[in-house]
């Protein structure tokens, strides 16, 4: 029997990734699976001005006064999920007009974390009878692969088959489309056939794991706050629709697959059966540096148990 | 793309919504602490507190309410998606003792509200309506068992419908009875402020006549009848503070819900969403206090506030008192909207204005059961309650399981409620026992800062300061006091009608299930290999 770990849309959250480094100890798991959006959304200009800093972080403006604050405030961005970057006045109002530089250095940070995640993660799961595989998002630019590909303890789990042990997994961080246009995203019917590709390839469909970023269309773990034309929440936030993709839905009812592991929809955590097939998002809280997961313990018969975590 | 925001930069990335218009969040707010159906129902028990005056009362309430209102948004803002009291709780106390309380006040005790949603929508539409339509007999027919009973029924039908459409859909239902109501409401405050309380006199005896064959000054009957009953009313202008103290665990069955079903969606940004979050329940609780505070001024300039008292007396008496109760002139729960209409002398309008009134009814009786179903989804994810309880229908998208643990429970409840004598009082418990569950959250709040310190130093909520201390654990201690004294009144004040030994068993009873029900689950889980107390232990970040 297999002890799966599952946690998903850390958004560059530190503390949420060094807890899921501990989570295979802390919940006696066999494997560590991380299921998409690793990266941050928000980059914070630390701005120099004099000999003190300034910055805006969660609504409020520190003034810093010494080295000692300034590296204790990029460690609580850093716990937010967020990236900090030291600029000058004129280097501010210079990246104010150059969204170009903006997304260059966006990139950047993304890089240097990820590689600072990667060293940590080599540290911690190194010589622990652990397997770790990571699935970028469709939040996570494309170079994210590149860098996880090159850890000697993590598997770059996007659009193959890996085995767990005895048990098929596929992933893919991909979505349906979004109104945000992000990176990994496509038209149903391209995400079937990435799906698809994947399946081929399995032994048997019905004892695999299906690690699918975007979760099955009218499922409850697609539901996320309706929102209107610009972009903001009707009703207060009370109102939800499903927002997942219909591809997915059609290949877990289709393939009817142990266990799918879904995420993307923060709010819609959750558990559902498709069929045969057990669904589960753990949803996110990465902002409050709790580590949402999912538990599950599997054999090539199905799940054997499995509980939804805040860690 | 990237874009700069306020001083930062995001860029392209799923959720990065704006922010939910505070005004929604308001009207939800807002609904949960009805002024209509709740508050003008409780407030007609004044009488009980004699000496107690209904306005400094609603302020003080409005006041202590606040600092209930501060600690939920700081523990929404803290912890948002979570889903309310049952997930914070089980991060600060233990999934153990949150399920006890969440269950027993956001399950267990809401399916003693259905009665009471049915008993006020049998007084405050079914009756005002048929007599308003010319049938008394009918109107009276509602305030029997049966009515009662079957007004129960309506009000589940309805909740289920607004289950089955979903939030999306009942919101905006919400949305239109909102400003139907508000119509409604203007209407009837126009008619008492403009109306004199000579012409308020002449058109309830009319009234009282024509539709119920009243004879002579009903109006002045109904004073002379309190009278004789003992109830004498106090002047408008004395209020004095002691006795009117004591009407607050009263007034806070209408006053102690803004937080009800709150929660934050999206991504937090900082102190602008508890800001955000706070302004929709403190708005919501004070301008419901605002109203009551005008509704009593209009009351005691066009009715009478002797005579509002005197009424409501003699109401009471004959369902609580009925060997000694005087006879009534108009056998029905003296709806304020209802006599308000009286004083225009046309059937068409006073009808309009009963059916926008009832908009106050249609647009607050989904929240019955809206957290409910939360807790029930949070249970059941946390593996405390069968999965098939967070069950969907894969057709119609109802979770089926849910509304069967909430309505079927409902149906027996209401029927006790109906039939069996004494039942009704055991409902009173329906305000405590969520008061009690409030105690555990605001407790949990207020240790907060300690006992998940690093939870709530990343939260927005940790540079609200008082003296140097955290604001949610200041108010918390504030709001527990507050608590403590409902909850001290309500046990040793036969006033409040829920002081009584089967009272007090019926509610050791609910929480003794929901006891029951988590050690079930803690042995049967263990024996699936599933520990319970793991759910919410933290990881080590090290």
């Amino acid at each position: 029997m297999l002890r799966l770990f599952f946690a998903t849309d850390i958004h560059g959250s530190d503390v949420c990734w060094r807890k899921f480094l501990n989570a295979g100890s802390f919940y006696r798991a066999d494997v560590l699976i991380l299921g998409g959006d690793m990266t941050g959304k928000a980059l914070i200009p630390i701005v120099r001005d004099g000999g003190r800093h300034e910055v805006l972080f969660r609504d409020d403006r520190h003034v810093l006064e010494t080295e000692q604050e300034v590296r204790a405030m990029e460690d609580r961005i850093a716990a937010r999920g967020y990236y900090s970057v030291r600029v000058s006045r004129g280097e501010m109002i210079a990246l104010q007009g150059d969204p170009a530089r903006v997304e260059a250095l966006f990139a950047e940070r993304m890089q240097s974390t990820l590689e600072r995640w990667l060293a940590l993660a080599e540290e911690k799961l190194r010589g622990q009878h652990l397997r770790c595989f990571v699935c970028p998002g469709n939040d996570d630019r494309f170079e994210v692969d590149e860098v996880i590909r090159r850890s000697a303890v993590i598997d770059l789990a996007e659009g193959r088959v890996v085995d767990l042990g005895g048990v098929e997994m596929i992933s893919t961080g991909w979505s349906n489309p979004t109104p945000w246009q992000t990176y990994r995203e496509c038209p149903e019917e391209e995400l079937g056939t990435r799906i698809e590709r994947m399946v081929a390839q399995l032994r048997d469909p019905t004892q695999a794991v299906f690690n699918l970023h975007c979760p099955p269309y009218r499922s409850q773990l697609d539901e996320a706050p309706a929102l209107d034309r610009e972009l903001r929440p009707l009703y207060g936030g009370q109102a939800v629709r499903p927002v997942g993709s219909t591809a997915v839905r059609d290949a877990i009812l289709r393939h009817q697959p142990i266990l799918s592991l879904h995420g993307h929809i923060h709010e819609a955590r959750g558990v559902a059966r498709l069929g045969r097939s057990l669904a589960l998002n753990p949803g996110s809280s990465y902002e409050t540096g709790i580590l949402q997961g999912a538990l599950v313990e599997v054999d090539t018969r199905g799940v054997r148990s499995y509980m939804l975590v805040a860690g | 793309m990237a874009g700069e925001t306020a001083g930062y930069f995001v860029r392209r990335a799923t959720g990065l919504v704006r922010a939910w218009s505070g005004f929604d969040a308001f009207i939800y707010a807002f609904f949960s602490v009805n002024f209509v159906t709740l508050g003008m129902y409780i407030m007609s028990f004044g009488p009980f507190v004699p000496k107690g005056h209904l306005l400094p009362a609603a302020i003080i309430t409005g006041v202590l309410v606040t600092f209930l209102v501060i600690v939920y948004a700081g523990l929404i803002a803290a912890m948002p998606r979570a889903g309310g009291d049952y997930v914070w709780q089980s991060r600060i106390l233990g999934g153990g003792i949150a399920f006890v309380l969440a269950v027993t006040g956001w399950w267990f005790i809401l399916w003693h509200w259905v009665p009471i949603y049915g008993n006020i929508l049998s007084i405050q539409f079914f009756a005002p309506i048929l007599s308003t339509l010319g049938r008394p007999a009918a109107a009276q027919w509602f305030g029997t068992p049966t009515g009662i009973f079957l007004s129960s029924l309506v009000v589940l039908a309805f909740v289920a419908y607004y289950i089955a459409i979903g939030m999306e859909g009942y919101a905006r239902i919400q949305k239109a009875c909102f400003w139907g109501g508000l119509v409604g409401l203007a209407i009837v405050f126009l008619l008492l402020l403009v109306g004199s309380q000579a012409q308020f006199q002449q058109a309830f005896n009319r009234e009282a006549v024509s539709l119920f064959g009243a004879s002579g000054d009903v109006y002045a009957q109904t004073l002379e009848a309190s009278r004789k009953y003992g109830f004498t009313p106090g002047a408008f202008g004395s209020m004095p503070l002691g006795p009117s103290i004591l009407l607050i665990p009263m007034l806070v069955f209408y006053l102690l819900w803004p937080n009800w079903g709150a929660t934050l969606y999206g991504e937090v940004r900082g102190a602008s969403d508890y800001r955000r979050v706070f302004s929709g329940m403190f708005w919501g609780l004070w301008v419901t206090v605002a109203l009551s505070v005008v509704f009593f001024l209009l009351v005691a300039k066009t009715m009478g506030w002797d005579f509002y008292l005197a009424a409501n007396s003699n109401y009471w008496a004959t369902i609580y008192d009925p060997k000694n109760a005087p006879a009534l002139a108009v056998p029905l729960w003296p709806y304020p909207a209802m006599l308000a209409t009286w004083l225009v002398n046309n059937r068409a309008f006073q009808l309009i204005v009963l059916l926008l009134m009832s908009l106050w009814f249609w647009g607050w009786s989904g929240t019955v059961f809206l957290s409910s179903t939360r807790v029930i989804f949070a249970a059941a994810f946390d593996r405390v309650l069968p999965e098939w309880a967070a069950s969907v229908s894969p057709k119609s998208h109802v979770p089926t399981g849910a509304l069967v643990l909430m309505v079927v429970p409902s149906i027996v409840v209401s029927y006790l409620y109906a039939y069996r004598p004494g039942f009704a009082t055991l409902t009173l418990d329906a305000t405590l026992v969520i008061a009690v569950t409030y105690l555990g959250s605001v407790f949990a709040a207020t240790i907060f800062p300690w006992r998940r310190s690093q939870l709530y130093e990343s939260s927005p909520i940790a540079r609200y300061k008082v003296a140097g201390l955290p604001l949610i654990s200041v108010a918390g201690v504030i709001t527990i006091a507050f608590l403590l004294f409902n909850l001290w009144k309500w046990v040793t004040d036969a006033t409040y009608g829920v002081n009584n030994r089967q009272s007090g068993v019926y509610m050791l009873v609910l929480y003794a299930l929901a006891l029951v029900i988590y050690i079930i689950a803690r042995v049967v889980r263990a024996r699936q290999g599933i520990d319970l107390a793991r759910i919410h232990s933290e990881i080590p970040v090290e």
